[in-house]
């Protein structure tokens, strides 16, 4: 694949197929079969055809894609610097062959699993290292089988550093619609949080969620920065964080231009948020911002990695084994992943 | 029910306290009176100083009938006037500024709706807001009002009573094992006694007062993804999976620790009656988002019903009539269907 691709209007996303076991295959070909996302960017797919074609059998759809053996021979895009294309490109699939369907143990975390969506993962995110994609998406992992295959992946940031050698300082977003949540804190224990928060990670964690909402379109983001404590501290009675390190960051982030606002109460937060007064809430640790996230919209939650060169982004619900193979899953996330990826790979080139 | 506000609930009436007379209680109140038809409100009666009363009725430009009454009257004039158990108590706070009027009326009124309710006068208690800040101030010895009622419990039957938190909407209950700390002392106030015996108490009164047959119980991890097998925390492991086994032990259905960001969808909640969390943005979080401006504020615990609007005094708006009724009036309806024992989808 040659790297003509960076001067054409329309992106290529590099697309990891995830987990094989749950509903990965299936929305897969729900997302093929949508014609305008299909469109609108070049996808390069990693996987295995048979998996793809279980997966448009459950759900029902017919494939209309191209199949290659080699990454070598997906064809290049063909279309004049800054124009627009006549004809949409047909997704392409990397065939690796690497999962026969008879070694796939529905609903179920397996080492198969795990070494064929890791594979996929590294392809795609060295496609994308390489300059060949602009945007790499995956359908869900499951964290359990990943570990099977490779024992050090703590979250897909651990993985996505070792296979790039890139130890730049990536994030976890979660966006809904036009809401973003980043978060100061991820996975640690909650005793560990508290101390976990200080100044300048606050001030590092703002400013990555504004360079990458910019980046997704954002001119200015509006950027709310929760409290930690019950009703943020309520003037010091229930914690004194506010007062002495969220405050005087936020004044910081001001000062250095950032449209930042805070500390608020986390409770209400995202009601203000949702309503149009912010474009994003900053959290202090993982469930203040997944439990309000996930409520208002689970159905179309993504999660965008940020911090590397370029952006990285899956649907936020996982393998869904309980609905595997039964057709009903919602492609709604997967949809909103590959068209966030989309916009932030087609910003990045112009 | 037990002994306490079974004689003529259908007669009797809620007993409603005004709050802090400064803040929003009165104006939500009156307002709520006033549409008394249209929401089909059960009745009640107000515990205020009368003559405050209707100066703030006027202020929000309002005539409304009052009639001062006794409580077991006060059902019965319900449909044409506002019943009000007079304090004989002189309020003088004006809108947005408490004096010091105040402190003593707002708790004089939890004292005598206390003493109703617990006497069957009325069939429960619905108390406004109070401003902690004012109370304090004036001396009050209690962190709150949950607390306070606890004490009048005792001082007037002798019975220790542990009150228990909870906001209910009909989407989502929620209790916060802990409350008001600090987010890094939770870990350390965390045990299994305190999750056990809350659990106890919510699990009792789902039963008593919900009507619940057999009520079942979530119970929320403290940590990340309920700490992923201890990689993210060993509180889940060491402290809340030994309480989820010992109250299932003692017949209790509660299943957890549960990942609190996945807990609270609509399928999920579909599997339980009430949501036990570790601290109060874990409690706080879904429901406001689910439930904004109808969730309430009921106590657990306590010889008698008593729920509470979730929102506090609002001084900014006070005496403007721009106050939402919307969760007092969930508040009444609920303290009516609890009193009642009218089985409510929790």
């Amino acid at each position: 694949m040659a790297n003509e691709c960076r001067e054409s209007v329309r992106p290529t996303i590099a697309l990891a197929m995830g987990d094989p076991a749950g509903v990965s295959p299936e929305l897969l070909a729900r997302l093929l079969a949508e014609k305008d996302v299909t469109a609108s960017a070049r996808i390069v797919i990693f996987g295995d055809r048979r998996i793809l074609d279980g997966g448009a059998e459950v759900a029902g759809v017919s494939l209309d894609i191209d199949t290659v053996a080699e990454e070598a021979q997906v064809p290049a895009e063909q279309v004049p610097a800054g124009q627009v294309p006549a004809e949409p490109a047909r997704p392409v699939l990397v065939d690796l062959k690497n999962l026969d369907p008879k070694d796939v143990t529905p609903s179920t975390a397996t080492l198969a699993g795990g070494r064929f969506a890791t594979e996929n993962f590294r392809r795609a995110l060295l496609c994308a290292a390489a300059g060949k994609a602009h945007a790499v998406m995956f359908t869900p992992f499951n964290k359990k089988a990943m570990r099977f295959a490779y024992p050090a992946y703590d979250d897909e940031i651990r993985f996505i550093s070792d296979t790039l050698k890139d130890d730049s300082p990536a994030r976890e977003f979660n966006v809904l619609d036009q809401l973003w949540n980043a978060r100061v804190t991820s996975h640690i224990p909650l005793s560990e949080v508290a101390n976990a928060i200080t100044a300048d990670a606050i001030l590092r964690n703002l400013s990555l969620a504004d360079s990458c909402m910019r980046a997704a379109g954002f001119a200015r983001p509006r950027i709310a920065v929760a409290g930690l404590n019950p009703h943020a501290g309520d003037g010091g009675n229930f914690g004194r964080e506010e007062i002495d390190v969220i405050e005087p960051a936020v004044n910081e982030a001001i000062r250095r231009g950032y449209a930042a606002e805070g500390p608020f109460p986390a409770d209400t937060v995202f009601l203000r948020a949702k309503r149009g007064d912010f474009n994003a809430v900053l959290t202090m640790y993982h469930d203040q911002g997944q439990i309000a996230m996930k409520l208002m919209g689970f159905d179309r939650g993504v999660t965008l990695v940020g911090g590397y060169s370029f952006p990285i982004c899956t649907p936020a619900h996982g393998t869904a084994y309980d609905i595997a193979g039964k057709g009903i899953a919602n492609v709604g996330a997967t949809r909103q992943a590959m068209l966030l990826a989309i916009r932030m790979a087609s910003r990045a080139r112009a | 029910m037990g002994a306490y506000g079974s004689r003529g609930a259908d007669q009797a009436a809620l007993a409603v306290t005004a709050g802090e007379p400064a803040g929003i209680g009165p104006d939500i109140t009156i307002a709520a009176w006033r549409r008394r038809r249209e929401l089909a409100l059960p009745p009640f009666y107000v515990v205020a100083d009368a003559a405050f009363l209707e100066r703030r009725a006027g202020e929000l430009g309002t005539a409304v009938p009052l009639a001062v009454v006794e409580p077991e009257d006060a059902a019965g004039v319900f449909a044409t006037a506002l019943p009000v158990v007079d304090l004989a108590m002189p309020v003088t706070s004006a809108p947005g500024r408490p004096d010091a009027s105040s402190a003593p009326a707002a708790i004089a009124a939890i004292r005598r709706a206390v003493a109703d309710v617990m006497a069957g006068r009325a069939t429960a208690i619905v108390t406004n807001p109070i401003a902690k800040n004012v109370l304090y101030r004036s001396g009050f010895p209690e962190p709150g009002h949950t607390e306070f009622l606890a004490r009048l419990v005792h001082e007037s039957s002798g019975r220790e009573c542990r009150p228990v938190m909870m906001l209910w909407s009909p989407e989502l209950a929620v209790v916060p094992v802990t409350i008001h700390l600090p987010l890094a002392d939770v870990p350390k106030c965390l045990d299994e006694a305190l999750i056990v015996e809350t659990a106890r108490i919510v699990a009792a009164d789902l039963m008593q007062r919900f009507g619940i047959a057999r009520p079942r119980l979530a119970i929320a991890g403290l940590n990340p993804h309920a700490g992923e097998d201890g990689a993210l925390g060993r509180e889940d492991g060491a402290i809340v999976a030994p309480a989820v086994a010992r109250l299932n032990a003692e017949g209790i259905a509660a299943k957890g620790p549960l990942p609190a960001d996945t807990m609270f969808h609509a399928a999920a909640r579909a599997s339980y009656d009430a949501a036990l969390c570790m601290y109060h943005d874990q409690a706080l979080i879904p429901i406001k988002t689910l439930a904004f401006d109808h969730a309430v504020n009921v106590t657990l615990g306590l010889p008698f019903v008593r729920t509470s609007p979730d929102h506090g005094t609002a001084f900014d708006i006070a005496g403007t009539g721009r106050a939402d009724i919307s969760s007092l009036v969930a508040a009444l309806a609920l303290a009516r269907r609890l009193a009642v024992r009218e089985p409510v989808a929790a």
